[in-house]
C-alpha cells in the first residue's frame, strides 16, 4: 500500500505543478462571476438560476478534468520513459494502476470540493442556499461518479493511445449520461432485435444518472433516502472494481519496449 | 550461493508483418555475485531485449530468467537491483532530492535511511547544490547522474546498466565510470551493455558477446582476448565471423 500512496503523491505533485487545477478554478470563478453579473431574461436575481447553471458548470468541469487527468496517466509514463524506471523497481503493475487511479481520483475529488465551495459562495451571494444534507449527498455521489469515469479512462488507456482513450471515454460517458436514461422509454414499442440491443446497452454502460442529485439541490427537494445512496455507492465501488480489473488485465502481460508510443 | 543473474535457454520472438522476429535465441548465461559483467554486441543483437526480460518489461517466449533465484516476472526479484538506462528519463517536475526520496519510498526504505542515502548520493554525484532545483533545469550529464543516484538509492546488490555513458561528454562519462568503479570496489555485481569497448576492457571481469540474438562468446576478458590484441579487434573479428 505504501508504494500506491507514493505513486499517488507523484500524481498530485505533477497536477499541482502543471497548474491544471488553477486553470479550472479560474474558469469556474469566471463563470460564476458572469452568472452573478448578467441579467439574462431578468432571471439573474433568482438563486435557483445560479444553482442550475453553476451545477451544470461543476459537472462539466469535473467531467473534463477527470477524463483529461485519468487517460494521460499511463501513456505519459511510457512516453516520458519513466515507466521503465518505475517497473525496474519492486512495483507491480497492479500497484501502478491503483496508484494512478487513486491519485487522479483523489485530485479530482479535491477539485470537486473547490468547485462546490465556489458554487455555494455564488448561491449565497444571490441570497440562496443548499440543503446541507442534500449537498453532502450530491457531493458524495458526484465523487463516486468521478471514480467510475476515472477508472474507465485508465482502463481504456491501457489498450489505446492517449487521444483515442480520451475520445472514447468522452463518448462512452457522454452517451451513458445523456442517452441511457431515455432507454426505458425507447423500449416501448421496440421490436425484439432493437429491444435486445437497447437492453444490452442499458445494462453494459455505467449509469451516471444514478449519481445526479442536481434536481433535488435546485428545487430543494430534500435529501435522498440513505439506503438508496448506499446502494448507489455500492454500485460505484462495483463498477470501479470492474474497470480497474479490466485495466489490470490489459496491462499485466503487456510487453514494454522503448520506442513503443502509447 | 545463488547467481545474481541466471538465464537458461531464453528466447524472445515478436510477430511482425514479415513473419516472426527472433530477438533472442536460446540464450544461456550465468553471472556470479560480485562480478562486473560486460554485455556486448552490435546494434540489434538482443542486448536491450535481454535487459528488458531481466527487468520484467517483457516476458520470454521460451526459457527462464532469474535474479538472485527469483523469477524476473516477480516484483521481489527487483528488490536488490538498480537500473540505469541510456536515456536519463525522470520526472522533470520533481527536484533531484524529491526524485531520490520517491525512489527510496518505492523500495519501502525507512525515512531516516532515505534521508541518509539521498545526502550521500547527492554528494557522490556532485549534485548537492542542485538538489532542490527541478530536474527540468538540469543538463544531460546532471540528469544521467541523478538517474544513476536513483538507481543506487537501495544500495543494490546488482546494478543493471544499459549504455550508461551513451550520449555523454567526456566529463559525464568520467563521473559515471567513477560511480561504477566505486560499486565494483564494494563487491557489487554489475551487468552492463556498452559500445565503449575500452571502458569494458578496463572494468569487466567477464564479457559475453551477442550477435543476431545468439551468444557467440563468453568468458573472462583475459582468456577470450589473445595477448597483444585489443578487445575492440577481438570483438570485430568475432562478430564479423
Amino acid at each position: 500500500m505504501n508504494k500506491v500512496i507514493t505513486l499517488v503523491k507523484i500524481v498530485w505533485l505533477e497536477m499541482i505543478r502543471r497548474k491544471d487545477l488553477y486553470v479550472l478554478l479560474i474558469l469556474l470563478a469566471t463563470l460564476l462571476a458572469a452568472l452573478l453579473s448578467f441579467d439574462i431574461f431578468g432571471l439573474s436575481q433568482v438563486a435557483g438560476y445560479v444553482k442550475d447553471m453553476g451545477l451544470l458548470a461543476v459537472w462539466l468541469l469535473a467531467w473534463i478534468l477527470t477524463i483529461n487527468t485519468s487517460v494521460r496517466q499511463l501513456p505519459q509514463e511510457q512516453q516520458q520513459g519513466t515507466l521503465f524506471t518505475l517497473l525496474a523497481k519492486p512495483v507491480s503493475r497492479l500497484d501502478l494502476i491503483l496508484g494512478k487511479w487513486l491519485g487522479a481520483w483523489s485530485l479530482t475529488c479535491l477539485s470537486l470540493l473547490c468547485f462546490y465551495a465556489t458554487l455555494c459562495l455564488g448561491v449565497w451571494i444571490k441570497g440562496g442556499f443548499f440543503n446541507p444534507t442534500t449537498l453532502f449527498q450530491a457531493i458524495l455521489l458526484h465523487g463516486a461518479a468521478l471514480s467510475l469515469v476515472c477508472s474507465l479512462g485508465i482502463a481504456l488507456s491501457t489498450r489505446m493511445n492517449r487521444d483515442a482513450a480520451q475520445v472514447t471515454t468522452y463518448v462512452v460517458t457522454g452517451t451513458a449520461f445523456v442517452i441511457l436514461p431515455q432507454v426505458p422509454s425507447m423500449l416501448v414499442g421496440a421490436n425484439t432485435v432493437t429491444g435486445s440491443a437497447l437492453y444490452t446497452i442499458y445494462y453494459l454502460f455505467p449509469h451516471f444518472e444514478f449519481f445526479d442529485l442536481r434536481r433535488r439541490l435546485i428545487h430543494d427537494g430534500g435529501h435522498a433516502p440513505w439506503l438508496v445512496v448506499g446502494e448507489i455507492l455500492i454500485y460505484a465501488v462495483f463498477m470501479t472494481g470492474v474497470f480497474l480489473t479490466l485495466a489490470w488485465l490489459g496491462y499485466r502481460k503487456r510487453r514494454f519496449s522503448r520506442g513503443d508510443i502509447l | 550461493m545463488k547467481p545474481a543473474i541466471d538465464i537458461q535457454g531464453l528466447s524472445v520472438a515478436f510477430p511482425s508483418r514479415t513473419g516472426t522476429v527472433h530477438a533472442l535465441q536460446d540464450l544461456t548465461l550465468s553471472v556470479a555475485p560480485g562480478t562486473v559483467f560486460g554485455f556486448l554486441g552490435p546494434n540489434g543483437a538482443g542486448k536491450t531485449t535481454t535487459i528488458q526480460v531481466l527487468l520484467g518489461f517483457q516476458e520470454a517466449s521460451a526459457g527462464t530468467a532469474s535474479l538472485f533465484g527469483h523469477a524476473t516476472t516477480h516484483t521481489i526479484a527487483r528488490e536488490k537491483i538498480g537500473y540505469l538506462s541510456e536515456n536519463p528519463d525522470s520526472y522533470n517536475f520533481l527536484t533531484g532530492r524529491e526524485l531520490l526520496t520517491f525512489a527510496g519510498r518505492l523500495f519501502s526504505l525507512p525515512s531516516s535511511e532515505i534521508k541518509k542515502r539521498t545526502a550521500e548520493l547527492l554528494s557522490e554525484t556532485g549534485l548537492t547544490e542542485a538538489a532542490d532545483r527541478r530536474i527540468a533545469t538540469y543538463s544531460r550529464g546532471m540528469r544521467q547522474r541523478i538517474c544513476m543516484a536513483q538507481a543506487l538509492i537501495n544500495d543494490p546488490e546488482l546494478l543493471i546498466l544499459d549504455e550508461p555513458t551513451g550520449g555523454l561528454d567526456p566529463l559525464g562519462r568520467r563521473d559515471i565510470r567513477r560511480m561504477i568503479a566505486a560499486r565494483k570496489e564494494a563487491g557489487k555485481t554489475i551487468f552492463f551493455s556498452s559500445h565503449e569497448l575500452s571502458e569494458v576492457e578496463l572494468a569487466c571481469d567477464r564479457i559475453a558477446i551477442l550477435s543476431k540474438g545468439r551468444l557467440i562468446a563468453e568468458g573472462p576478458v583475459s582468456s577470450l582476448v589473445p595477448p597483444g590484441e585489443s578487445l575492440e579487434r577481438y570483438f570485430i573479428n568475432t562478430v564479423s565471423a
